[in-house]
Parts: structure tokens; sequence; C-alpha cells
């Protein structure tokens, strides 16, 4: 008997998913509510468990597109009892007897079968990854579902499992920039255990020979530069890292230094900087005069595209205001030991900003609105994305529900969300939603800015360092800790009584804390 | 005359960045205070040393392997005159074919002391002390270096001489005392040595040829022991005295006992000093370190930015493929070129019987680096080459990196070793591994399977013929 998997309903307003990835094959054996492929819709990526225990026939493709109630695959339930023995090597091996197991599981046997892996698809936006690292080598043997690699994607950092076990045949290289669906690596699939070291000899020579056969292996004369090479690389004012060798080993000829194309390096590695060393006019001139060029990275590239897209599609202007920070900061002072002590987080100026941001917005719902087409949406929630500076860039993960959280829970989502970006660790769901940012210039030390909304949001506020400023309080000269802020917002849907309103609203919550609480 | 290029000595290094520039199209003037070109090399160093070197190892073999070859010969003698003359028409020859080269490449020789009047003007005064003021652009000194001695030897080129005289005698001395195991020492030793002179060696380190892998000395001087080389290793010479017929050397050892050794010669072979003199240096700001030498930057550029230095004068090892590659370098450098000298892999020789080669870093430099290391050995005993030739003295080191497998340095002492070591080269500037040589197929029967099975030693000790 067949099973039809349909896609579920996963959302109210979603309508359709894509099938990110199958993480079983056709005609694989699947354990009931085993996951067996992940779905993307605009919103959020998740997973597909199999209802039922079978032998699965995969309906759609990876990157097909499927509305809601769709079929994805059939699951054969009735193979199970067959399955069983013919589905899976490991158990019937481990049957036969541990004597003949130690002799033939530890050799792999060559199914013939080739496996292509390409990029998966990664996200919606997502159109091309750059593969950071290979953590194996070409040739080595690898599991299924092991982690082969790392690839790096403009939102997110992304471990890529073994789509199959066998032989790894490596095809992309590190540093090569790749679009979805383009070949990464191919794997010479095999069944039984891995190879053990202690194998037999010509396991062993096979091994070797493959190593040295070919030019991607890890070498110390890897990118050596022959005298003759290392002589046009150094006059052409490029360096030998920039140019892949054809020579034994990965060494650099004459030749590949002279046909080497620096216009063409488009999928050479981002990470290597190419140093040009500028010739000096006359010799007489002091002082180095280096120029440096990198690759953008891909994230890098998002940015920089998606901040000229918002300027260009919206009716951007920024207001501001200034806030006296005094009573929080003596609020802070008072209670910082014992928040500590009780919430093991230290009680940050963010938790007070996202809470008044998060009370202000509901009382001016079109602040935390944002344009669809033709429509505009209203968020009865606040999801409030906070700009983090990471190594890697600008990123901006999402604390989901803020108007929902404690200040402990505010803080700790803030510590949570920020080492995952400083590690790169960030999925992207972590990072995608948003209703409305905060950013903070003022831990730079900047004292006003205005910072640009981040799409397809409609405002964003700015904190900046708090300075002692002198005011006129009831007639009065008072020096008093004071924070520019400025609210950033879309005009198309946010008109000047709203944002202004708004930001006032924050001033106040802010200035009196007591608010807050009360919701006054 | 207006020239691009001016080069001062005419030496392998003069002569060579000379030619280079005249081929990247600079008009080129070359300068020799002597009547030949050539210098030092050409005249009185690496040919005629060679060739007499040549002569006396012919001399050597008849009087000793010839029997055992099958070869009788009656009443063999040495015939020194011809000797010398046939190594001054090999000297003659040469220096003509550079002559021939100047030509070619439309450089102008002037011969005559270059000294500089500023740092566009050279002066060269002829043996006559005729005149003539050369204006340049850039200027390349390459004066090379003289003969060194110590404050307390007076060098009377006729009983206490330097190699420059030893090359000239025309009669075998019965006991020549040399001061320094040097290359020059081991090898005016040697000639003399084949031909029947008694050889002394004084000197002061405890290793003869001692810039070179301490292995290389031990077996050397096991070869010229037999050829009847006396050795005085650690002593430090006090005097020398020379009378018209003799010469009496006192040399101190480690205990401060003196020694007196009586000859007919003293070869004084310590080494060599940068030679600038008459060059007027100082007209033009440049200075010499306590050695002599001119300073010179990464580009060979000196203090004086339209002067180049290389060679013997500056820094470094003074050998002639050292000044050759300098010499290129120099003339590359001011065309715009970016051309690039690796100083680490510039061979050493020694033309003694058995050859002395080798390039790379030696055992104690590797140790003193704390550098893991492999070493392979492969004797010429086992090599059916040598057996053939009867040139069994010696033997190959490679030594490759413990982990990489890179070849680090390679040693070799034995039969045309000096030949051999370019292979060593290649491979090192390729970064190759003692695997890459083990895998290269070497014609058999040769002297070069000895590096192949070092090579296979070094890898994972697995010579095949040993």
């Amino acid at each position: 008997m067949s099973l039809e998997i349909k896609i579920p309903s996963v959302g109210e307003s979603i309508t359709e998913v894509t099938i990110g990835q199958w993480f079983k094959k056709e005609g694989d054996y699947v354990e009931m509510d085993e996951v067996i492929c992940e779905l993307e819709s605009d919103k959020a990526a998740f997973e597909l468990n199999a209802e039922a225990a079978g032998v699965l026939h995969i309906k759609a493709e990876e990157g097909d597109t499927l509305e809601i109630g769709d079929v994805v695959c059939e699951i054969n339930t009735e193979a199970q009892a067959d399955a069983s023995l013919n589905g899976k090597p490991d158990e019937k091996e481990a049957s036969e007897g541990k004597k003949a197991e130690e002799k033939t599981v530890s050799k792999p046997k060559p199914t013939g079968e080739v496996h292509e892996m390409k990029v998966p698809t990664v996200g919606e936006s997502i159109t091309e990854v750059t593969l950071s690292s290979w953590m194996k080598q070409d040739g080595d043997f690898v599991e299924l579902d092991e982690v082969i690699a790392e690839v790096d994607s403009d939102k997110a950092t992304f471990e890529l499992p073994a789509e199959a076990q066998g032989i790894l045949r490596i095809v992309a290289e590190e540093g090569d920039a790749m679009e979805i669906g383009a070949l990464i690596c191919t794997i010479e699939v095999s069944e039984g255990g891995a190879p053990e070291k202690s194998n037999t000899e010509d396991n062993n020579q096979e091994e070797k020979a493959a190593g040295t056969a070919n030019n991607d292996v890890a070498s110390y004369a890897k990118g050596h530069a022959s005298p003759a090479a290392a002589k046009i690389i150094k006059e052409r004012g490029i360096t030998a890292s920039q140019i892949k060798g054809t020579g034994k080993d990965g060494r650099i000829t004459k030749e590949d230094a002279e046909q080497f194309d620096p216009s063409k390096q488009t999928q050479k590695d981002t990470s290597k900087i190419a140093s040009i060393k500028q010739e000096a006019v006359t010799p007489t001139v002091a002082g180095e005069r280096n120029v440096r060029r990198e690759k953008m990275s891909s994230l890098r590239k998002t940015v920089s595209r998606r901040l000229v897209s918002v300027k260009n599609e919206t009716a951007m202007l920024t207001t501001f205001n200034e806030v006296n920070m005094k009573p929080i900061m003596d609020l802070r002072k008072q209670y910082k030991e014992q928040f500590k002590e009780k919430y093991e987080v230290s009680l940050g100026f963010m938790s007070f900003f996202t809470k008044a941001v998060t009370m202000a917005l509901k009382e001016w719902p079109s602040v935390n609105a944002q344009i669809d087409g033709n429509e505009i949406v209203y968020h009865d929630y606040v999801d409030v994305s906070i700009a983090v500076s990471a190594p890697k860039g600008l990123m901006v993960p999402v604390i989901r529900n803020a108007e929902d959280l404690s200040f402990d829970g505010i803080e700790k989502e803030v510590v949570r969300l920020a080492t995952k970006a400083r590690d790169g660790k960030l999925s992207i769901e972590e990072m995608t939603g948003g209703t409305f940012t905060l950013t903070n210039g003022g831990i730079f030390g900047s004292m006003l800015s205005t910072p640009i909304i981040n799409a397809p949001q409609s405002a964003i506020l700015g904190m900046h360092n708090i300075v002692e400023r002198p005011m006129a309080v009831n007639g009065e000269v008072k020096i008093l800790p004071i924070m520019y802020v400025a609210l950033s917002y879309d005009h198309r849907i946010v008109d000047g009584r709203e944002s202004v309103s708004f930001l006032v609203r924050v001033k106040e919550l802010l200035e009196d804390p007591t608010r807050l609480l009360l919701g006054v | 005359m207006k020239y691009d290029v001016t080069v001062i000595g005419s030496g392998p290094g003069g002569y060579v960045a000379a030619i280079r520039c005249a081929q990247l199209g600079m008009k080129t003037a070359i300068i020799e205070k002597y009547d030949t070109l050539g210098g030092t090399c050409l005249n009185v160093g690496c040919i005629p040393s060679k060739a007499l070197l040549d002569s006396s190892e012919h001399y050597h073999n008849a009087n000793t392997t010839f029997k055992t070859h099958g070869i009788d010969l009656e009443n063999l003698q040495v015939n020194m005159d011809q000797m010398i003359d046939r190594k001054a028409q090999v000297v003659k020859d040469n220096v003509q074919g550079i002559a021939f080269l100047m030509k070619k490449n439309k450089i102008d020789v002037h011969h005559g002391l270059g000294s500089f009047i500023d740092k566009h003007l050279i002066k060269v005064t002829n043996s006559e002390g005729k005149t003539t003021e050369l204006e340049t652009d850039k200027v390349i000194i390459a004066t090379g270096s003289k003969p060194a001695s110590l404050p307390f030897i007076e060098l009377d080129k006729q009983r206490v001489i330097t190699s420059t005289e030893a090359l000239e005698l025309r009669k075998v001395p019965k006991h020549m005392i040399i001061i320094g195991g040097g290359v020059i020492g081991m090898e005016i030793g040697s000639v003399f040595g084949r031909l029947g002179a008694e050889i002394s060696v004084v000197e002061y380190m405890d290793e003869i040829i001692p810039a070179m892998d301490k292995s290389m000395g031990k077996e050397l001087r096991k070869s010229l022991k037999k050829l009847g080389f006396n050795f005085y290793m650690g002593h430090k010479v006090t005097d020398v005295n020379a009378t018209s017929r003799s010469v009496t050397v006192a040399a101190e050892n480690k205990k401060g006992e003196t020694e007196e050794l009586k000859g007919d010669y003293c070869l004084v072979a310590i080494g060599r000093k940068p030679y600038t003199e008459g060059l007027g240096l100082e007209n033009v700001g440049i200075a010499t370190d306590d050695k002599g030498r001119i300073e010179v930057d990464q580009q060979l550029r000196t203090k004086v930015d339209n002067i180049y230095a290389i060679g013997d004068v500056i820094k470094g090892a003074m050998l002639a493929h050292k000044a050759e590659e300098e010499g290129s370098f120099v003339a590359e450098i001011i065309s715009g070129q970016k051309p690039h000298i690796d100083y680490n892999l510039i061979p050493g020789v020694v033309y003694t019987w058995p050859e002395v080669a080798s390039v790379g870093q030696s055992e104690e430099q590797l140790k003193e680096k704390k550098v893991a290391y492999k070493t392979g050995i492969f004797p010429f005993k086992a090599s059916g080459r040598a057996r053939a030739s009867m040139d069994t003295d010696g033997l190959v080191k490679v030594l490759a990196d413990e982990k990489t497998d890179e070849i680090l340095g390679v040693h070799m002492i034995g039969p045309r070793t000096a030949d051999m070591i370019a292979e060593a080269v290649v491979a090192m500037e390729f970064r190759a591994s003692a695997e890459d040589i083990a895998r290269m197929s070497h014609a058999h029967p040769t002297y070069t399977e000895a590096f192949k099975e070092a090579a296979l030693a070094a890898t994972d000790n697995r010579a095949l013929h040993i």
C-alpha cells in the first residue's frame, strides 16, 4: 500500500512552499517520523516528516514550488519487510556474525554509482553561495550525512552533509562562488563501512595513487612558483596565491603565470588578498604607497545592494529627539547587582529601549507595518531586529515577540544572538522577519546619525552615545546625560504625526521608566 | 662618451652584467684594469686552477691507477713547463672569448683603472697614464676581490705566495705548507700533491672546508690523506719566516704547543678580501664595511641611487656563479624587471678529486634552526659506475624535511659531483621532495644514480642498491 504525503498547511498566509532539500533519496527506506525533506516558505524553512515507514518514492524535485496539499512523495508501506533486509546493509551484515564482519565490513564495496552533490537551495533570496572550506579532502572516504564542507551565503554559514557514502571527489575549490544547483562534488558511492587504516596493501596503494595523481591535494609545494614564473608574477604585480598552479602538486608554471588574467578572477578565493605594490615613479619618493584589493564578500554585496535599493525605493526621512538617560542610569545603578544575581545577565540599555519601542509601536501601529504590493501589512506583534557588527559584516538577528519578553528575557536574547552573530552561527530563520529595527551607533561613539531602514520594514530607531550636556530644566541649567535618538521612517506609510509621536512616546517611556511598568 | 650603464670590472659578474645590459638595449661600457678581460676567475682563479687540476689528475691516474686498468707506462714524467703553458693557452682562449662577446654585444671596452669623479662621471686611467672620462647614467661596481693575508705574514710572492703565484710555479714544490683549509687551499694542494709534493695544511678550525656540511670535510680529508696530505687542524699560525730557499711556518695547537713546519713554499689561502682600491668611492660617498665590502640593498643598489655593486665586492659567497647571477639581476633591475635570486640555492663546489658539491642547508644549519629533517646517504662504493672508473671515494647525502619530504640540502662528495649538483639545484628551485627525485629515472650506469639512491634513502630508507 502506498501512502501519499502532501504539503501540510504551515501557516495561514502561506499558500505555497519550495522543496529546499531532500534528505532521503528515491528508493530509500524511511522510518516513521524520520525527516525526509526540508520545505521553505517565504517566511521560514521547516522539515517534513515521514508519515509512515516504508520505501520512499519522490514526486517533487528540489527547487520545485508546490501548493499546500500537493503530493510531495509516496511511501510504499508494503516494502517494509523487504526493505529491512535489502535496504539496510548494516543490519544485514551485523547479523552475519562478527567474524565475517571484521573482515568484510571494513572494506567498502564500490557500487559504481556516482552521486553528484549540488548547491542546495538555502533560502529564498539566496542565489549564490561561497564555498568557505572543505572539511574533507579529495579522495577521502565520507559517511552519509557526515559534514564535508562549509558554505557561506550572504546571510549565514551552512554545513554541507554528504548525500551519500563513498569516496569524495572535489569539484569546487575553496573560495569558489557558486550558484544554487552548481556542482560541488561527486561521491563515488560505496556500500559497507569505512576503510580502516590496517586494511590490505592494495587498498592503501590505491589511496596513495589517487592522492598523488590529483593536483588538488594539499602539498607544501602547492602554489610555489618556478623561478621564471616567480619573476613574471612579481613584474605583473600579482601574487602567487591568486594563481592556480597546474604543475606537479599545484606548482605554478611559467605558463600559469603568463596566462593568468586578474580580470577573470571572479571564481577565485575571496579571502585572498591581492596586494599590489605600486612602482614608485622616482626612487627618491619616500614612504610606502600600497593599495590593497579584496573581493567583496557575498554578504557585503548583498548589504550594499539592499541599502541602495532602500534609499531608492522608499520615501525615507529622519526625525530626531533627545532623551534624558539619568532615570534609567539611576535605575540600572540601583538594581544592576540584584538583576545580575537573579537572571545571570547584565541589565543593559537594550532591554529598556526594546520595551519602550514595543510599547510605542502598539500605540502607533503604522510604524510597525510594512508595504506589500498594494496592501499594508500591520503586525500585532513586534519582532525587533537588532543590528550587530559581526566579523563577517553587518548582521541583523531578530528578537521574536519582543512585546511579550521580560527585561531579562530581552537581555538574554540579545546576548545569545550577538554571540551567534560574532561566531557566524546565525541561521536564516534567526535573521528573517523583523518588523522594526534598533541600531546602536553609540557603542562606536556616534553622536547623531540617520540610519537606513531595514527593508521591508518601515522604521528604524538609531541609538547614540550618552553625553553629559547642559539642559534647561525648569528655568535652570542642569548637566544631564543625554542621548540623541533618530527615527528613520518610510513616509509612504508613516506620516509625520505618527513618526514624531512615536519617537516622543519612546522618549517619555525612557525618561520615566515607571511608565514601562504601568503602561502609561 | 655617454653611456646608459658602465660596468667597472670584467670578471664573471661584470662581463655578464654588461652582456645582459646590452641585451636589454642599454648602451654599455665595461672598464678593466688589466690587459685581459675575465677578472680573477678567468685569469688567475677558476679556469687556470681547473686546467692544472685536470692535468695533475691525469698524471696522478697514470701514476697510480693505470696499472690496475691494464696500462703500463714507463718513464712517466711531469713536464711542468708544458703544463703551465697549456694552462696559459686555456686562459688565453677564454679571455679572447670574452673579448669577442663584448664586441658581439657592442659593449665598449675601456682598459685602465676606473675611478669615480662623481656619480655620473668615471675617469679611466690606462697603463700609460692616459685618461678618458666616461659619462654614464648607471654604474655597476664589479671590482671583485684579492687574496687576503694576515698582518704578520709578508707575502714575498717568491716563497710565501698566494694562489695567483701558485698557478705559475714551473717546478713541483718539495713541501708546500698551506695556510687555510678552504676551497682554494685544497684545490691547489691537490694539484701539487698529485704531482708529488708533500702537502701540509694548517687550519685554525676543526675541519677543512668548514663552510660546508661537516661530513664533506671529513670525507675529503680521508681522500686527501691518501694523497699524502698532512693536516694540522685547530692550529693557529703564529709566524711565517721565509728565506730565499725555504720557508718556516710556526703554528700553535689548542694546548698552546708550538709546532714548526719547514717547506719550500708557503701558500697563504685564508680567503679573499673585497677589492675597491683606486675606485674613488669617497668621491661619491660610498663607504665600505669592516670587511671592506660595499653595502647594498636588496636590489643590490648602493647608497647612491644610480650605483649598483655585485659579486665579491658585496656580501655573500665569493663565487663566480653568484656574481654572474647578480650581474644579470642588476641589469634586469635597471631595465625595470623584477628578478629574484635565491641565495640559499647557490651551489658551492670544491674541485678536488673526489669533487665536493653542495646546495641548500647543511645538517649543522638545520640543527641550529631546529628543523626536523631526515637524512639519506648513498656511498659511491655501492655505485657500479664508480667501481668501473675506480672512483669509489665519497657519498651523496640528501636532507629532507621530516614532515613534507621537501629537499632542504644536498651534499655530495665523489666523482663529477660538481656537475651533478645542478640536478639538486633544479629540484630545490621547484621545491621537489626526496621522493620526487626517487621517482625520476636516472640513466644507468651513471654517477647520478647515487643521487637518486640517496633520495630513496631519505624518502623512507629504501635505497635499492645498498
